[in-house]
């Protein structure tokens, strides 16, 4: 049980997608402008690495890692090289699911959240974790933990870069940095803050 | 007095509006503000939050480092006379002192009123007083053995990075002086941590020594205490200050004078200072309660948190700036309590740091206006709509 706090934590801070691993970025930069799609965004994003971490978990270790094929009599196969487009796929897939269901349950949110919904499938932080996911052979339970996580963590991030955002328009800053400029100094200096945890846990 | 109001005066023409040094007018005002009140009141952020000029503001923060300056001169003089073997006299060890520290000062205020200079000719605002309490600060927090390119190349990312690329004093979401700081701290970290740099020492194999933070990274249990001791830390040494560190954060005492002044002359905010100490308090007495016989921290009191390292600094001048903390009473409880907390958790279980007061605040200083927002939210929502 504190090995899965310790692992939340360590996604959550230690090794926040966002600001450790410098996933995610574009939809960060793009939509932190406003406190409250930032809000959305973030739960929408928790909520797809949620179901897309252990649904690539099950592909991975029964259809394409070497010797998944066992259970249906082919033990040489070998479909590892199919990584990348089978979980992108299936994240491509998700989206649209969740979409759907967002769409038939809560129009609101549905309208709230506009063309961010669909595009969280192009948003590297969902492949990187699940490719993570993989490299650092978690187990069923530990790849919905990492998975909540990360999504955690991005969501930390990009709302605080939001509030940080709304201050920032009593700021005065030279016109060549306006907008992404002063955004991406921004994601730097909270990325140096973040090393506080760095060298804590694995 | 008169004569340099006259000669100030006579000067004036030149920086007018049209005439021939119209570009340089922000020096022009820094020398005058510096004899006399500007008839004008400052009009942006952080003077926004309260009804004190700027200047008033900041001299304040100055005459509160005084002590601390000074101290931490014959502070530092007296542990490099006292590695070398000899014989340890005041007057002796405050010229040490004011040897080592006073290059670094010179060069923390020399480049970094460059760099402000530079921005207000160019951008056209005023040169700010903001700055005197910066370029003050940091050299506070280094080590008396840094090299003084180090701190040029820190002051200069603080005073750009930190604070001008937002618009100047108010406008930045950082310390700047912590930014400098941690700039240093990850760029150069063997002339910023470890054993051997917190003693300004001339002798080549003087004996240096570990301070009471480093000696909890390596040590085991019960060892501790006595390591403590051994090293001549009582009680009284690490609070009062006779210790290796960086220049200005050795004394807990003197820091806790500062703080009771800052609080009653109102420039920095008692919520976060108490919600600091119950932050440090509550997390060391829970870090004590769950570590084992063998963790370092297991023998020795919480409340040792508090005198330790450069948390009393920290929690009086750095946490408490006016511009990077949050404006609202109970956002500043929860800031200052979980740098308390942060500061803690990074002593106790990050082994990559001894030390993690300058993070901590940096860390808080992102959340500040999320606060804020929040505690806003919370407020705006109880209210009775104004049918």
């Amino acid at each position: 049980m504190s090995d899965l706090f310790g692992l939340f934590f360590n996604s959550v801070f230690v090794g926040n997608i966002l600001l450790a691993y410098f996933l995610g970025m574009c939809s960060f930069v793009a939509v932190s402008k406003n406190l409250r799609t930032a809000v959305g965004l973030g739960l929408a994003v928790v909520f797809v690495l949620t179901i897309t971490s252990p649904a690539n978990w099950f592909i991975y270790h029964f259809l394409l890692a070497p010797g998944a094929l066992s259970w249906a009599g082919l033990p040489d196969v070998d479909l590892n090289f199919l990584k990348y487009i089978a979980f992108i796929a299936t994240i491509a897939a998700m989206v649209q699911v969740v979409e759907m269901i967002i769409d038939r349950y809560s129009p609101a949110l549905y309208a709230n959240l506009g063309v961010f919904l669909p595009l969280i499938a192009v948003n590297c932080a969902i492949l990187g974790t699940s490719l993570f996911m993989v490299e650092r052979n978690y187990t069923f339970v530990e790849s919905v933990v990492f998975g909540f996580g990360s999504g955690t963590g991005w969501m930390l991030a990009i709302i605080t870069m939001a509030a940080i955002r709304v201050r920032m328009r009593y700021a005065n800053v030279p016109v060549g940095l306006r907008g992404f400029g002063i955004t991406m100094i921004v994601s730097g200096l909270m990325a140096m803050s973040f090393m506080i945890f760095s060298g804590m846990g694995t | 007095m008169k004569n340099v109001k006259q000669a100030l005066d006579r000067l004036e023409i030149y920086f007018h509006k049209g005439a021939k040094l119209e570009r340089f007018h922000p020096l022009y005002e820094a020398t005058r503000t510096i004899f006399f009140v500007p008839g004008e009141a400052t009009v942006c952020m952080p003077a926004l939050r309260d009804s004190l000029d700027l200047k008033r503001f900041m001299s304040l923060v100055i005459l509160a480092l005084i002590p601390q300056t000074l101290f931490g001169m014959v502070n530092v003089g007296t542990m490099a006379l006292m590695a070398e073997g000899g014989a340890v006299s005041w007057g002796h060890a405050l010229y040490r002192g004011v040897e080592v520290f006073l290059p670094m000062l010179v060069v923390s205020y020399g480049v970094g009123l460059a760099w402000e200079g530079l921005f207000a000719v160019v951008r056209g605002h005023k040169i700010s007083e903001g700055f005197l309490v910066t370029g003050l600060l940091f050299p506070l927090t280094l080590p008396p053995t840094v090299p003084l390119w180090q701190v040029a190349a820190g002051i200069s990312f603080g005073v750009v990075v930190g604070k001008e690329v937002f618009g100047g004093t108010g406008r930045n979401i950082l310390n700047p002086a912590l930014t400098a700081r941690a700039f240093l701290f990850f760029s150069y970290p063997i002339s910023m941590s470890g054993d051997s740099v917190w003693i300004a020492t001339r002798a080549v194999d003087a004996v240096t020594g570990a301070t009471p933070l480093s000696l909890t990274l390596g040590a085991r249990g019960d060892m501790v205490p006595e390591a403590m001791i051994r090293h001549g830390y009582t009680f009284w040494n690490v609070f009062s200050g006779g210790i290796p560190g960086s220049v200005g954060e050795t004394s807990a005492l003197l820091c806790m004078v500062s703080a009771v002044f800052l609080c009653v002359v109102g420039v920095a905010s008692f919520r976060i200072i108490v919600g600091g100490v119950i932050g440090a308090l509550v997390m060391g007495f829970a870090a004590a309660l769950v570590s084992t016989e063998l963790s370092p921290w297991h023998w020795i009191n919480p409340w040792h948190h508090l005198i330790m390292g450069g948390f009393a600094f920290g929690i009086t001048f750095m946490a408490t700036d006016p511009v990077s903390a949050p404006g609202t009473n109970g956002a500043r409880w929860v800031y200052g309590f979980f740098i308390g907390v942060l500061t803690v958790i990074v002593r106790v279980y990050n082994t990559a740091y001894a030390e993690g007061v300058m993070l901590a605040i940096l860390f808080m200083n992102l959340f500040s206006p999320m606060l804020e927002i929040i505690e806003i939210k919370l407020r705006t929502g109880k209210r009775v709509p104004n049918v």
